[in-house]
């Protein structure tokens, strides 16, 4: 795979970020963004969810509830203002 | 320690009476000292509150967890912070419970201890999926909680979009009707997809339940979107002699009662003898509920899985129906889990947002779903067939 | 919040239970031969090995301060060697090997305020949610219900004389966080008002596409308020699910006066002679009544004492009400038959009487 993860992951984030304020993203939301733009080939299910975990436990983003779990920037992240 | 309780009057009604009171448990967590107490005793503040103004003081949601998660922590803010400042940040924390609710009294006072140390004292035992609940954690509190949990070899539970906590009967450990290891099943599987019920990545919660019998009591039908019902394939067990001995005890009359009760009419009784007609049986349990000592399950043993129950919200309640009408149940479960696997990746991709399983077989239709799934029609999963001729044929035949 | 991940223990899962079973579990484990009723609340399991295990189950009000779970640990280290467990009803079990324990021990409980029984043809313990105690869509409350109700029904804990188990929930809001929709007798929190919408702050708490598809019924569309982007509820076509709050904290549904509870009858899980089936509506609303609920405590008992009047043997309240129909039912309980019995939902003519079978007074 020529695709690695912290591409997938920086391409997620970006995603968040764009979206932030906006639309609130779940988890497949993003896997199935990122199976769109780097072909299932190279980003499978799997692979995105490696991405997303990285994400999360490096708190960059965090989970949030709102009548379902979506994946959002942490209030104070710089990105987030 | 609280130097005086809030004064509730209205509550303080709910210690009287013969039932045990919740009000009354409430106070032994506000006598506690430190931080727990305070925070029972202003949680007594705002039931009194809500007893005088006959709504309810809590608010919802947000980012809230333990780093790493996305479920089982439940934020809940009191909307009185100002009066109530302890109870302000009041969140619950879910525990997944060991198999079957057994506990050893060492490892509860040490759950008893953590929660008079970070958190209120008040807890229930246990909530409606099965968790262990510590109700009333701050924010701040939440990850020493954790760290404290998993020093004593616990985790927590599931919330929001994932795997909930799955929880069995007692089975095995304490039930001779268990047609498989409710409890061991319900471990393995738990172990099995703590990915799954820690990282939130389906368009809703997902729940499993593990009965051993079809007496199913913990209502697997009606509360999980996988009902694993224990059964069996043979002829049921009979002591003809321990028959006889119900026959002539006056609990009950066997025709009346006992024969004349069964659902499809597979047994008689002649005064001496009572005969089943074993193919006839649908393993409904009645006879062997009235006559544990005489009549058991059969000896060729294990479950009928069931998909999709549900309470209303959002497209109505539903009852969970017929997928595998017999699956034998040894570990590691392979079968059951790559039923669960090819569901999760069908629904995964394409359910709605909150949309249950059993709402999405509903929505896209049963036959559809199977075949995605890869199980075949067959007529256990269904009452009768259609009576509506609005057929979606397939009109391109495959070569 | 600096969290060294590294350092950091996850996904362990639940302790494996084998670690917590009494050694009379671990050696006759899968080898049960039969189990009876020795008296209300104390169960006896007989292993093929001629083991023998005594269950003594008590009553707990679900809400446990940890204080009380010390106190059922002294009495499980003093009679069970230290060996509990809980049931999927909130009752706790002591588990003895010891006949001789039985009785001390029932008798300690009961002394510290736990009544012992809910077993066989009984009222068990009522599974509930967390009401004003803790839930932001509560319609009403939920222990203090369980408990005025209890108070009332308590001889059916403590006794085995009714037809059939008869199982009741408690659920404060269409959530249902409890098996409400299949119990013999439910209690359902519910709300009556249309969501009063906090246009300030919709926009900051919530997404308004996922609000308007929140709705089932298409009652919310988008809307601007005072130049601001929210949303309005058509109020005819409104029909109190909250589901809207659940995704939008903005839509605040509970009302002091307009907000209570309906009781529903019939429904159960069991597979036992009949299929399990839902609760089916009795009582579309009775108002909320802190802190005793008199009204709703006077409804069920009246249900429980006209079915233990009328079922036979073995029959649960559905099946019971199955056999002599539903007219019968509001016959002989002197419920009112209203508009709001007669489902207008998505699968509605289902529940239409299509035959002339009919009883005629």
């Amino acid at each position: 795979m020529s695709v690695s993860e912290d591409q997938v992951a920086e391409a997620m984030y970006a995603m968040i970020k764009e979206y932030h304020g906006k639309r609130n993203l779940k988890a497949l939301d993003l896997s199935k963004a990122m199976i769109e733009k780097f072909g299932e080939e190279e980003c499978d299910k799997k692979f995105c969810k490696k991405a997303i975990r990285q994400l999360i436990d490096s708190g960059r983003c965090t989970y949030s509830y709102v009548g379902g779990s979506y994946i959002v920037l942490p209030p104070d992240s710089p990105d987030a203002r | 320690m609280v130097e005086k309780l809030r004064d509730t009057p209205k509550i303080d009604e709910l210690m009287k009476g013969p039932w045990p009171s919740f009000v009354k448990e409430i106070k032994l967590s506000a006598k506690l000292s430190g931080r727990a107490g305070e925070r029972a005793n202003d949680l007594l503040g705002v039931l009194e509150r809500s007893y005088n103004d006959k709504i309810g003081h809590w608010k919802h949601g947000g980012i809230v967890g333990v780093m790493g998660y996305g479920g089982g922590v439940i934020g809940r803010y009191n909307d009185l912070p100002e009066e109530f400042p302890k109870v302000a940040h009041f969140h619950t924390v879910r525990v997944n419970q060991p198999s079957g609710w057994f506990y050893k009294t060492d490892v509860l006072r040490k759950i008893c201890d953590l929660w008079e140390k970070h958190g209120s004292g008040v807890t229930n035992m246990h909530g409606s999926t099965g968790d262990i609940i510590l109700l009333g954690c701050a924010t701040e509190d939440l990850e020493p909680v954790f760290a404290d949990l998993t020093e004593m070899g616990f985790d927590l539970g599931g919330s929001g979009s994932d795997v909930r906590t799955p929880s069995a009967c007692c089975g095995m450990a304490r039930c001779e009707w268990a047609c498989y290891d409710t409890m061991g099943a319900c471990h393995d599987i738990t172990q099995t997809f703590q990915d799954e019920l820690h990282r939130p990545a389906f368009p809703y919660k997902y729940k499993f339940k593990f009965a051993g019998c079809p007496n199913d009591c913990v209502a697997s039908v009606a509360r999980s979107d996988m009902s694993i019902i224990g059964t069996w394939r043979d002829d049921i067990q009979m002591d003809a002699a321990a028959v006889s001995e119900y026959a002539q005890s006056g609990k009950f009359d066997m025709q009346a009662d006992v024969v004349g009760r069964c659902p499809t009419g597979c047994m008689s009784w002649d005064g001496q003898k009572l005969a089943i007609d074993n193919r006839n049986c649908v393993k409904c349990m009645h006879c062997i509920n009235a006559m544990p000592k005489a009549l058991a399950p059969g000896r060729d043993r294990g479950a009928t899985v069931l998909l999709g129950s549900k309470a209303p919200i959002v497209g109505g309640a539903l009852l969970s129906s017929v997928m595998v009408p017999f699956l034998k149940m040894e570990p590691p479960y392979e079968d059951l889990k790559e039923l669960a696997e090819a569901i999760w990746d069908l629904w995964g991709e394409h359910g709605k947002n909150r949309e249950r399983v059993g709402e999405f077989i509903q929505r896209i239709g049963m036959s559809n779903f199977l075949e995605q799934i890869g199980l075949d029609p067959i007529p256990e999963m269904v009452i009768q067939p259609r009576t509506n001729p609005y057929i979606f044929f397939e009109t391109e035949e495959e070569e | 919040m600096a969290v060294d991940m590294k350092k950091r223990v996850t996904d362990i899962g639940p302790p494996h239970y084998d670690k917590f079973l009494p050694p009379v579990i671990k050696k006759n484990y899968g080898k049960w031969k039969y189990h009876e009723i020795v008296k209300p609340g104390v169960l006896m399991h007989v292993a093929e090995s001629g083991d023998k295990l005594y269950s003594v189950r008590a009553a707990t009000p679900r809400l446990a301060s940890i204080e009380s779970i010390r106190m059922f640990c002294d009495i499980a280290d003093e009679f069970c060697d230290g060996h509990l467990r809980y049931t999927s009803r909130n009752n706790v079990e002591f588990l003895i090997t010891d006949e001789s324990k039985i009785d001390p021990c029932v008798a300690r409980l009961k002394k510290e305020g736990y009544p012992v029984g809910g077993m066989g043809p009984s009222i068990t313990n009522i599974v509930h949610t967390q009401g004003w105690v803790h839930c932001h869509s509560a319609a009403t409350d939920a222990s203090g219900v369980v408990k005025s109700l209890m108070d009332e029904l308590f001889p059916y804990f403590e006794e085995m004389n009714l037809p059939a188990k008869l199982r009741i929930a408690f659920a404060c809001c269409l959530n249902m966080c409890g098996a409400v929709h299949c119990s013999d007798i439910a209690l359902l929190g519910v709300h009556r008002r249309i969501p009063e919408i906090q246009h300030d702050q919709i926009k900051a708490q919530c997404e308004i596409p996922s609000t308007v598809a929140a709705c089932p019924t298409g009652a919310i569309r988008t809307a601007t308020v005072d130049g601001k982007q929210s949303v309005e509820v058509i109020e005819e076509q409104c029909m109190f699910c909250a589901n809207c709050y659940t995704v939008c904290p903005a839509m605040t549904l509970n009302d002091p006066e307009m907000d209570g509870l309906s009781i529903w009858v019939g429904g159960k899980v069991s597979n036992a002679r009949h299929e399990p089936m839902f609760s089916k509506l009795a009582i579309p609303y009775i108002p909320n009544e802190p802190p005793r609920w008199p009204t709703a405590v006077k409804a069920v008992k009246n249900i429980v004492e006209t079915y233990a009047k009328n079922a036979r043997k073995f029959e649960r309240v559905g099946e019971w009400i199955e056999r002599i129909g539903w007219p019968q039912f509001f016959d002989l309980t002197g419920i009112e038959f209203t508009k709001y019995h007669i489902d207008d939902f998505t699968h509605a003519g289902e529940s239409f009487k299509r035959s002339a079978q009919l009883r005629h007074k």
